[in-house]
C-alpha cells in the first residue's frame, strides 16, 4: 500500500478512474504490466508525469496481445504517432477501450481504425482482404478470398459504395451482439 | 478523401497554389458537421455558420488564396490597361489585405453555438464528440510542419473553442452522467484528462458562492472516491478473475459464458443462502440452539448421503422448524417469518430473472443478423480475448473452414431433390418421436419406481440402514438418466443434418428440457399427492427427496465429465483417432445447471438450506469442470453466438424451470395441508391461513387499520386483480401496436437507404461523366499556359490563375456533389465528415472569394462605365466560351490572345458572380449598366443553377 502512493498522486489516480474505465487498483495494476515490459526505460514514479514512450515491439509481446492477428493494428491505433509507440497513458487508453465496461459505441470506434489498415475512413476490399488473410493465416485461395471479401462488402455496405464506412460497420456491429464481449482483452 | 487529392493533383494549379491545401487541411478541425444532423438540424445550420465564421478567421490563407489570383490579375491588367481599366482594383486590393471582410469569427462563433446549446445538447453531445474526436484523432496523419504553422494560430483557436463548447456541455451535465460521458470519448487520455480539469474549473466557477463550491466539490468528490473503493473491493472480491481469464484466453468467449452462468447461479445461491438462513435459521438458533431428536437417533455418515435420519430433525428440514412466537428482545413470529421469507425470495428471484432475461434479450436479440453471415464472420466473430497459441491457430482454422462451408453452402441447398428433403424430413419426424417417447418412458418409468418406492418405506421415526439405503434408488436412477439419455439425444443428432448449427443446437435444449421436465413432473406429482398421505411430517420427507435429488445430481455431474470428457478424451487420442478430442458442449453443461438450478428453487420450501449444499456443489464444480475442460476439451469449432445462447439460458432458466418450480410452492403453499405435529404451519389448514390469521390479530389493534383495509380491498379483492390484469392487456396491446409500427417503420427506413444509396449511384455517375468531358478543357487551357510561359511570364500568371479560378470552382463543386451523395445515404459515417466540410469550406471560401470580386467589378463599372469596356467584356466572354466550348478553335485562340483570354475569363468569372449576386438579391437592378448579357451565357447558367444547387443543398440541410 505504501508502494501506491510513490508511483502516482491521489489526483492522479483520480484522474484515471474518471476518464478511464479502471479503478486505482487496475490502475496500478496496469502500471506494473507497463513497468515490466521494460523495467529500465518505465519509471516508477509517475508523480510528475515523465515523458516515455515504448515501441511497438515491445508492447506486442504481452501475452495479452502476443497472440492476436491484429496485435500490430491495435497498438498503431492507440498511438498518437501512428507508428505503435505507446505512453503509459495510451497504454492505459488501450486496455479502457478493450475493457469489459466500455461502451459499444466506443469499442466500435476503434475497431474500426484497427481494421482500417490503410487508414483512409473506409474498410475497403484491400483493407478486408488484409484482414481475412491475418484471420485465416493466409490459408484461403485468392479466389475465396476474393469471393468472401465481395460478399461481405455486399451484406454490410448500405450505400452501395463497395466499401465500408464507418456508419456500414457500425450498422453491423450493432446487429452483432457478441462484439461487446469479443472485443474484450483482459488485464 | 482519397479520390479528391487525386483528382487535385492532377492538376498543376492546384499544386501551386498553396490555399487550397490550406482548405483541404483547415477544415479538419473547424468541422462541426453533424453527421446524424436530421436528428439535430439546428446543430447544422449552426455548424454552416460556423464555416462562414471560421473562412473570415483564417486571415492568413484567405489573404494568399486572394492574392494570388489578384496577383495574376495586376500584372495582367498591366498589360491591357487601355482595353480593360481597372487600376482601383490594386487598392482594393490592399485594403482588403487588411479587414475588408473580415467577419469577427469569435462573436458570430459563440452565438451561434450557445444558442443551441440547450436545444442539441442531450441528442447530439455524444455524436458531436465522437465526430469531432475522430476528426482531431486523424488530424496530422501526414501532417506538413510548413503547412500546419501556417494555420496553427487557426486551429488552436478553433480547438480551444470546441474545448470550451464541450466543456459547457459537460457542466450542464450531472456529475455521474459528466464522468460517464468523459470516459467514452473516443480520445486520448490526455485529452480527457484536460477536458476533466477544465470541466471541473468551471463547474467551480459557475457556483457562485465560492465556499459553498469548495464544499459541494469536496463532497462529490468524497462520493466519487467512496464509490471508486467501493469499486475496488467488489473487484477483489470478484471470485476467479485469473481462472475466468485463463478460460477465455484458452477457450474463447462462448465456453466461457457457461463458467460465468455458473459463477452467477452461484452468487444467486449464495444470496438465497443469506436471506433464508439469516430471517428464519438463525432467530430459531438463537431462541433454541439444540435440535429436539429422539433419544434413539444417532449420526451415522450415511445421512449426508441421504438426508434422512439425524438430518431429518434438524433445522435442515421444515420439520425441524417450530411454529411458535419466539420472545425474546423482541418477538418473531416464526411462522409469519418463514412465510414472508420464502415468498420474498421467490419474488426476488423472479424479478431478478425477469429483469437479467429481458436486458439480455435487449442487446442481444433485437435486430440481430444471422450468425452465418459472412461479414460478422469477417468483422465480429474474432475474439480478442483468446491469447493461447493453440487456441489462436485452431480458430484461425475454424474460421477458414467456416468461410469455405459457408461460400459453398448456396450451392448445395439448390441441390436438394424432393427425395433427400423427404429422407431428412423421416430423419427429423424419428428422431422427435423417438426422444419424445424416450422422455415420456423415462416419466413413467419413474413414476412406477415412486410408487414402488411408497411400499417399501415406512412412517417410522427412525429407518433402519437398509430402508434408508433403499431410499437412494430413485435419485440414483433419475440421475442416471439425466447423465444417459441426453447422450443418445446427442446421437440422434448426429444423424439429423441440420442447415445450422443454431438449429441442431435448439433441438437437443428442446429434447432436453423435454426429459427433465417430464422428470420432475412426475416427480412433483408424487410429493404433491402420495406423500401427504402417507407420511405424518410429509415436508420434511419431500426436503429429504430433494436434498437425495441435489446430493446425486452432483455425484452424476462428476462422473459425467469424467466420462463425458475423460473417457472420450482418452478414447479419442489413443484408441480412435478419428473421434478427436472432444468439445466442450456448452448446451448440455449449461442445462446440467439449470436442472440443479430448479431442484434449490422447489426445495426451498421443504428443505430452507438447501442453498448451502448447492453452493457447495457450484463452487466444488466450478474447479472440476474448470480442470476437466483444460485437460480433456478442445475449444468449440463452431462459435455460435454466445451472447444469444447466453440469452437462452437464462430465459430456459426462467421459463419452464422457475415458474414451474414456483406454480409447484405455491401449489403447496396454498392447497396442501400442512403436517399437523411438525414444521411452522402445525395445526393450519393450509400455509395461506397464517396471512388471515395475522390480519386478524391486526384488526384488533387500532393503528394497523390500512393494513387490514389494504389486505380485505386488494390483496382479497378479486375486483382489484380483475381490474389490474384488464389495464395489463391494455397496455400490452398498445406496445404490440408500437412495434408493429416500428417494424414497419424499419422496413421503411432500409428502403429509404437503399434508394439513397441508388440516388448516390446515379450522381456519381453523372460526376464521371462530366470528369471525363472536363480533362479536355483541362489539358486545354494547360497547353497554351506552356506556350505562354516561353512567350511572356506575365501571361502564364494569368493563365495560371484563371486556370487556379476555374479549377477551385469546379473542384469545389465536385466535391460538393459528391459529398451530396453521400450525405444522402442515411447514417454518414463519422470519419468522412472530415471532406463533407472540406467541399463546404471550399465553396464557401470560393464564394467570398467571388463576392469580393463582385465588389471590385462594380467599383469598375461605376467608374469606367463605357460602353467600349463593356463590348469588350462581351467579346473576351464570347470568346471565353467559345474556348470552353469549342475545343478545336479554343487552342488557337487562347494561344494567339493569351492576354485577352485570361482578361476575358476573368470577365466571365465577375460576370458570374455578379450573378449570383443579382440571384442573392432577387434581380434588383443595383447598376444600370449591369453586364446582364453575363446571364444569358451558357457557362453562367450552368454556374448560376450550382451555385443554387448549393444554396438549396444548405438549406435542406
Amino acid at each position: 500500500m505504501g508502494n501506491k502512493q510513490t508511483i502516482f498522486t491521489d489526483e492522479q489516480l483520480d484522474a484515471y478512474q474518471d476518464c478511464t474505465f479502471f479503478t486505482r487498483k487496475e490502475i496500478l495494476r496496469l502500471h506494473a504490466r507497463y513497468h515490466e515490459l521494460a523495467p529500465h526505460l518505465v519509471p516508477m514514479d509517475y508523480t510528475n508525469d515523465p515523458e516515455c514512450k515504448l515501441p511497438l515491439a515491445l508492447i506486442v509481446n504481452m501475452p495479452e496481445l502476443n497472440e492476436n492477428p491484429f496485435r500490430s493494428r491495435i497498438v498503431e491505433s492507440f498511438s498518437e504517432d501512428g507508428m505503435g509507440n505507446l505512453s503509459f497513458n495510451e497504454f492505459v487508453d488501450m486496455f479502457s477501450v478493450l475493457s469489459e465496461m466500455a461502451p459499444r459505441e466506443l469499442k466500435a470506434i476503434y475497431a474500426f481504425k484497427i481494421y482500417d489498415f490503410n487508414v483512409d475512413n473506409y474498410l475497403c476490399k484491400e483493407d478486408l482482404e488484409k484482414t481475412l488473410n491475418k484471420l485465416t493465416k493466409e490459408e484461403l485461395t485468392p479466389e475465396e478470398v476474393e469471393l468472401v471479401c465481395e460478399k461481405t462488402i455486399e451484406e454490410a455496405d448500405l450505400d452501395g459504395d463497395h466499401k465500408l464506412s464507418f456508419a456500414d460497420f457500425e450498422n453491423m456491429i450493432s446487429r452483432a451482439p457478441d462484439f461487446l464481449s469479443t472485443f474484450h482483452i483482459r488485464i | 478523401m482519397t479520390s479528391y487529392s487525386n483528382g487535385g493533383f492532377f492538376n498543376p494549379a492546384y499544386h501551386d497554389n498553396e490555399t487550397l491545401e490550406i482548405d483541404k487541411r483547415y477544415p479538419r478541425k473547424n468541422n462541426h458537421t453533424n453527421p446524424y444532423a436530421r436528428e439535430a438540424p439546428s446543430w447544422q445550420g449552426s455548424g454552416a455558420e460556423t464555416h462562414n465564421g471560421s473562412v473570415g478567421r483564417t486571415t492568413g490563407g484567405d489573404d494568399s488564396l486572394a492574392r494570388m489570383p489578384w496577383g495574376g490579375w495586376e500584372e495582367e491588367s498591366q498589360r491591357g490597361r487601355e482595353s480593360i481599366p481597372m487600376g482601383l482594383i490594386s487598392t482594393r486590393h490592399h485594403d482588403r489585405n487588411h479587414s475588408a471582410f473580415q467577419i469577427n469569427p469569435d462573436s458570430q462563433y459563440d452565438r451561434s453555438r450557445i444558442g443551441q446549446l440547450p436545444s442539441s445538447i442531450s441528442a447530439n453531445m455524444t455524436m458531436r464528440w465522437r465526430g469531432m474526436t475522430m476528426r482531431s484523432m486523424s488530424m496530422f496523419p501526414d501532417a506538413d510542419p510548413a503547412r500546419l504553422a501556417f494555420t496553427e494560430d487557426a486551429i488552436r483557436n478553433e480547438m480551444e473553442n470546441e474545448e470550451q463548447n464541450q466543456v459547457k456541455e459537460l457542466v450542464a451535465l450531472s456529475t455521474r452522467d459528466r464522468i460517464h460521458a468523459i470516459r467514452s470519448l473516443p480520445t486520448s487520455f490526455a485529452e480527457k484528462k484536460h477536458i476533466r480539469s477544465q470541466v471541473l474549473k468551471s463547474a467551480k466557477k459557475s457556483r457562485k458562492n465560492a465556499h459553498l463550491a469548495d464544499f459541494s466539490e469536496n463532497v462529490s468528490l468524497f462520493f466519487r472516491r467512496c464509490g471508486y473503493s467501493v469499486r475496488s473491493a467488489r473487484q477483489t472480491l470478484q471470485l476467479w478473475h485469473g481462472i475466468m481469464k485463463e478460460i477465455g484466453g484458452k477457450f474463447g468467449t462462448s465456453v466461457l459464458s457457461y463458467f460465468v452462468f455458473l459463477k452467477w447461479l452461484l452468487m444467486f445461491n449464495i444470496f438465497s443462502f443469506l436471506v433464508n438462513f439469516g430471517f428464519i435459521t438463525i432467530p430459531l438458533l438463537v431462541y433454541d440452539p439444540t435440535p429436539n431428536i429422539p433419544p434413539n437417533v444417532s449420526f451415522r455418515g450415511l445421512e449426508l448421503l441421504t438426508g434422512a435420519g439425524y438430518f431429518r430433525y434438524t433445522v435442515m428440514y421444515y420439520g425441524g422448524y417450530s411454529n411458535k412466537i419466539l420472545v425474546g428482545l423482541v418477538d418473531y413470529n416464526m411462522q409469519l417469518a418463514y412465510f414472508f421469507t420464502i415468498t420474498l425470495y421467490m419474488v426476488l428471484c423472479g424479478v431478478a430473472l425477469l429483469y437479467s432475461m429481458a436486458s439480455s434479450f435487449q442487446t442481444n436479440y433485437v435486430l440481430a443478423a444471422p450468425a452465418s453471415s459472412g461479414a460478422w464472420q469477417l468483422l465480429c466473430s474474432w475474439d480478442f480475448s483468446v491469447t493461447n497459441e493453440r487456441a489462436v491457430r485452431q480458430r484461425k482454422n475454424n474460421l477458414r473452414v467456416q468461410l469455405q462451408e459457408s461460400l459453398s453452402e448456396k450451392a448445395q441447398r439448390e441441390r436438394l431433390t424432393l427425395s433427400v428433403k423427404l429422407k431428412q424430413f423421416g430423419v427429423y419426424l424419428g428422431s422427435w418421436l423417438l426422444s419424445t417417447g424416450l422422455a415420456v418412458g423415462c416419466g413413467a418409468s419413474i413414476f412406477y419406481l415412486c410408487q414402488y418406492e411408497e411400499q417399501r418405506t415406512t412412517d417410522a421415526p427412525s429407518w433402519t440402514l437398509l430402508q434408508e439405503a433403499e431410499t437412494l434408488l430413485l435419485p440414483f436412477v433419475v440421475s442416471l438418466m439425466n447423465l444417459v439419455i441426453p447422450l443418445f439425444y446427442s446421437l440422434f443428432n448426429k444423424f439429423e443434418l441440420y442447415s445450422s448449427q443454431r438449429k441442431q443446437v435448439y433441438a437437443l435444449v428442446v429434447r432436453n428440457v423435454l426429459l427433465r421436465g417430464s422428470i420432475l413432473g412426475v416427480l412433483c406429482y408424487y410429493w404433491m399427492n402420495v406423500v401427504p398421505e402417507k407420511f405424518s411430517c410429509w415436508e420434511s420427507v419431500v426436503g429429504q427427496s430433494l436434498y437425495r435429488l441435489v446430493i446425486f445430481d452432483f455425484l452424476f455431474l462428476m462422473l459425467g465429465s469424467f466420462f463425458g470428457e475423460f473417457l472420450s478424451k482418452v478414447l479419442g487420442t489413443t484408441l480412435l483417432p478419428r473421434l478427436g478430442v472432444p468439445e466442450f458442449d456448452i448446451a448440455r453443461n449449461v442445462l446440467e445447471l439449470i436442472y440443479a438450478q430448479t431442484l434449490a428453487w422447489i426445495g426451498i420450501y421443504f428443505s430452507p438450506l438447501l442453498p448451502a449444499i448447492q453452493i457447495l456443489k457450484f463452487f466444488i464444480l466450478f474447479y472440476l469442470k474448470k480442470v476437466s475442460l483444460t485437460h480433456n476439451c478442445q475449444p468449440p469449432r463452431r462459435t455460435g453466438r454466445a451472447a444469444q445462447m447466453q440469452t437462452t439460458f437464462i430465459a430456459l432458466l426462467f421459463f419452464p424451470f422457475f415458474v414451474g418450480a414456483v406454480s409447484m410452492v405455491a401449489f403447496t403453499a396454498w392447497r396442501l395441508t400442512p403436517s399437523k405435529h411438525c414444521g411452522p404451519f402445525r395445526g393450519l389448514s393450509n400455509t395461506f391461513i397464517v396471512v388471515e390469521v395475522w390480519i386478524a390479530e391486526l384488526a384488533a389493534k387500532p393503528g394497523s387499520v390500512w393494513v387490514v383495509w389494504i389486505y380485505q380491498h386488494v390483496i382479497e379483492s378479486e375486483l382489484f386483480y380483475f381490474m389490474l390484469v384488464l389495464i395489463v392487456l391494455v397496455v400490452i396491446y398498445m406496445f404490440w401496436q408500437v412495434i408493429q409500427g416500428r417494424k414497419q417503420l424499419i422496413v421503411l427506413l432500409k428502403q429509404q437507404i437503399v434508394n439513397e444509396g441508388k440516388d448516390k449511384a446515379f450522381l456519381l455517375e453523372k460526376l464521371q461523366n462530366l470528369q471525363k468531358s472536363r480533362p479536355n478543357k483541362i489539358l486545354k487551357q494547360k497547353t497554351p499556359k506552356k506556350h505562354t510561359k516561353q512567350r511572356s511570364g506575365n501571361v502564364s500568371a494569368g493563365g495560371q490563375s484563371t486556370s487556379n479560378a476555374m479549377l477551385q470552382a469546379l473542384f469545389a463543386r465536385q466535391q460538393l456533389e459528391d459529398e451530396e451523395g453521400r450525405r444522402g445515404n442515411g447514417g454518414v459515417p463519422v470519419p468522412s465528415d472530415i471532406s463533407t466540410s472540406s467541399a463546404l469550406v471550399q465553396a464557401m471560401m470560393a464564394r467570398q472569394r467571388a463576392e469580393d470580386q463582385e465588389e471590385d467589378t462594380h467599383m469598375s463599372d461605376t467608374d469606367f462605365s463605357s460602353p467600349s469596356a463593356f463590348t469588350q467584356a462581351s467579346q473576351a466572354r464570347q470568346r471565353a466560351e467559345v474556348e470552353a466550348w469549342d475545343e478545336h478553335n479554343g487552342a488557337a485562340d487562347y494561344h494567339e490572345n493569351a492576354a485577352n483570354t485570361s482578361s476575358a475569363v476573368m470577365l466571365v468569372m465577375q460576370a458570374r458572380q455578379r450573378a449570383e449576386d443579382e440571384d442573392r438579391t432577387q434581380w434588383v437592378p443595383a447598376h444600370p449598366q449591369n453586364p446582364v448579357p453575363a446571364g444569358s451565357s451558357a457557362l453562367i447558367q450552368a454556374m448560376l443553377a450550382r451555385q443554387q444547387a448549393q444554396n438549396e443543398f444548405d438549406d435542406g440541410y
